[in-house]
């Protein structure tokens, strides 16, 4: 589905210098597949996420989504970010349903569909509020309702729920995993959170820092549908977030720039 | 109103009472004779008297109609170069140096050449106005828009935007609270100017009845103009505040 082959992105610096922010970069990812990208911070994990999207050009390599070379950004591929990025000038229907009217859905049409999504992400009776009179993990998932209402083949979440507490990150962790055992959308999921990649993924993609290249790739061979509850006592589970841990622990390769 | 609120409207209006008794009070203490200072109640009720005289609400008119169109042309021209500057590299390039050459010119300086050109009527003040309130506007939109969070603009973008239609989609709504913040100084700017040039040259308008005024000693008179452009200056600050409300609901609060 996703073919990421030898991509490098070097940032130009002020002053002239360059920066290797991710270095030949070679990855593939099944349609429905759930994989994550772990690492410390500073290692390219969102740059990579970026030029997936087709936000931001790589300076070497290429992507293709299904064959196609990627040259923007499209509605096969749906970005949530840690920022949450809603439109402050929208209520939560007129964001929910901005990609329907973009398709060129009627508005009546368009509105009707985007109250069944925000009832599926718990946020009925919201609809009229605007992103400033919510909470953190409200607008997250105001924006996942966002992004899944173009229904995009690919979902890209670069660090969806660093920016929430830790109960609330729970909490939409496993909303998240229920709406994906639905309709097993292909996945690419940025964390640095080792037992968030763990519950969440088939697979987890290690990345190392300066440059960001690829360190390991691990599956996460735990049944399906998970639940927290029962996982967070196999030890499997454990051993697989001790693995993980260790490797991101070990210090990166010094290569300064 | 909040009670907050009402109190610091009341705190704000002890500054203007307290200017308004200094003036009483050096008409009192006989600084200038009442014939060169009028004291302000004489002035207050003069205001008062013109509200129904259909001459000075002609005038008045005048000053509105130049001070609107002016300020509305600037707001057409300054948001789309704003914008474009923002967002185009090329036309940014374009841009920058011109504005940062004209930004500084003293636009009443321009107004002889003005006069010559396009004539003693509404044009060459409208075109005045307008310099005067172009650059507040564009330089607030420029900065407004260059700031926009990449972000809004690449959800869009995949949720099938195209790249023009971001221009009117997001950054254009994204820019709205600095293009209102540079209307409100360009307003001011704007009754600034409008009354110069009426001043300068003009046979209708506030600034010639303040002028008018002063050459036939009525020196009541010369102040009714300059309570009446302050007033509108307060009016259409407070118009300008209602209208932020409207527009921009979702966005955070500020003074
Ligand atoms: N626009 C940019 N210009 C210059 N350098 C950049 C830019 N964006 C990222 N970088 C650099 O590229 C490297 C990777 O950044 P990136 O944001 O992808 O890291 P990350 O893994 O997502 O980190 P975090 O976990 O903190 O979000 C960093 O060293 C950063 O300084
Ligand atoms: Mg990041």
């Amino acid at each position: 589905m996703i073919a990421i082959s030898g991509v490098t992105k070097t940032f130009q610096r002020r002053g002239g210098g360059t920066h290797l922010a991710i270095d030949s970069i070679d990855l593939q990812v099944a349609e429905g597949e759930f994989v994550s990208i772990l690492g410390p911070s500073g290692c390219g994990k969102s740059t990579l996420l970026y030029i997936v999207g087709g936000f931001v050009p790589p300076s070497r390599g290429s992507i293709t989504v299904s064959g196609r070379p990627v040259t923007g950004p499209g509605p096969d591929r749906g970005p949530v970010f840690q920022e949450f990025a809603l439109f402050p000038w929208k209520t939560v229907l007129g964001n929910v349903a901005y990609g329907l009217r973009e398709a060129g859905m009627r508005k009546r049409e368009a509105e009707r569909q985007a109250e069944a999504l925000i009832a599926r992400v718990g946020l009925k009776g919201y609809e009229s509020f605007y992103p400033k009179e919510l909470s953190g993990g409200m607008k997250q998932r105001v924006a996942i309702a966002r992004t899944l209402a173009y229904n995009p083949a690919i979902l890209l979440m670069d660090e969806p729920f660093g920016a929430l507490d830790a109960h609330t990150r729970v909490r939409l962790q496993n909303e998240l995993l229920e709406l994906w055992e639905r309709d097993r959308k292909t996945v690419l999921f940025v964390t640095h959170a080792v037992d968030e990649a763990v519950f969440l993924s088939d697979r987890v993609v290690v990345m190392s820092r300066q440059p960001g290249r690829i360190k390991a790739i691990v599956d996460i061979d735990l049944p399906r549908p998970r639940h927290r509850d029962e996982l967070l006592l196999q030890s499997r589970y454990q051993h697989l977030v001790i693995e993980l841990e260790r490797m991101i622990e070990d210090p990166p390769e010094e290569i300064r720039p | 109103m909040t009670a907050l609120a009402r109190n610091e409207a009341l705190i704000g209006a002890i500054p203007i009472l307290g200017l308004l008794l200094g003036w009483q009070a050096a008409v009192s203490a006989g600084v200038a004779p009442s014939a060169l200072l009028p004291s302000p109640v004489a002035v207050f009720g003069r205001v008062a008297q013109n509200l129904g005289d259909p001459d000075f609400l002609g005038h008045t008119a005048v000053t509105l109609y130049r001070l609107f169109v002016g300020f509305l042309i600037a707001l057409a021209i300054g948001v789309p170069l704003g914008l474009a500057g923002a967002t185009n590299r090329i036309a940014g390039a374009a841009l920058k140096p011109l504005v940062r050459v004209l930004a500084p010119v003293p636009k009443i300086a321009l107004y002889p050449a003005l006069i010559l050109s396009l004539g003693f009527d509404d044009a060459s003040k409208i075109v005045l106005v307008t310099a005067d309130a172009l650059f507040p506007i564009l330089l607030a939109t420029f900065q407004g828009a260059a700031m926009v969070e990449p972000k809004l603009v690449w959800s869009a973008r995949a949720a099938g935007t195209s790249p023009a239609g971001t221009l009117l989609k997001v950054i254009l709504p994204a820019t709205l609270p600095s293009i209102l913040t540079g209307s409100r100084i360009a307003l001011v700017v704007a009754c600034i100017v409008v009354f110069l040039a009426e001043m300068i040259t003009s046979t209708d308008g506030l600034g010639y009845l303040l002028v008018r005024a002063a050459r036939n000693f009525q020196t009541v008179d010369m102040f009714v103009p300059l309570i009446a452009i302050s007033a509108i200056g307060l009016l259409l600050n407070g118009a300008l505040a209602l209208t932020r409300k409207k527009l921009l609901v979702g966005f955070p609060e500020e003074d």
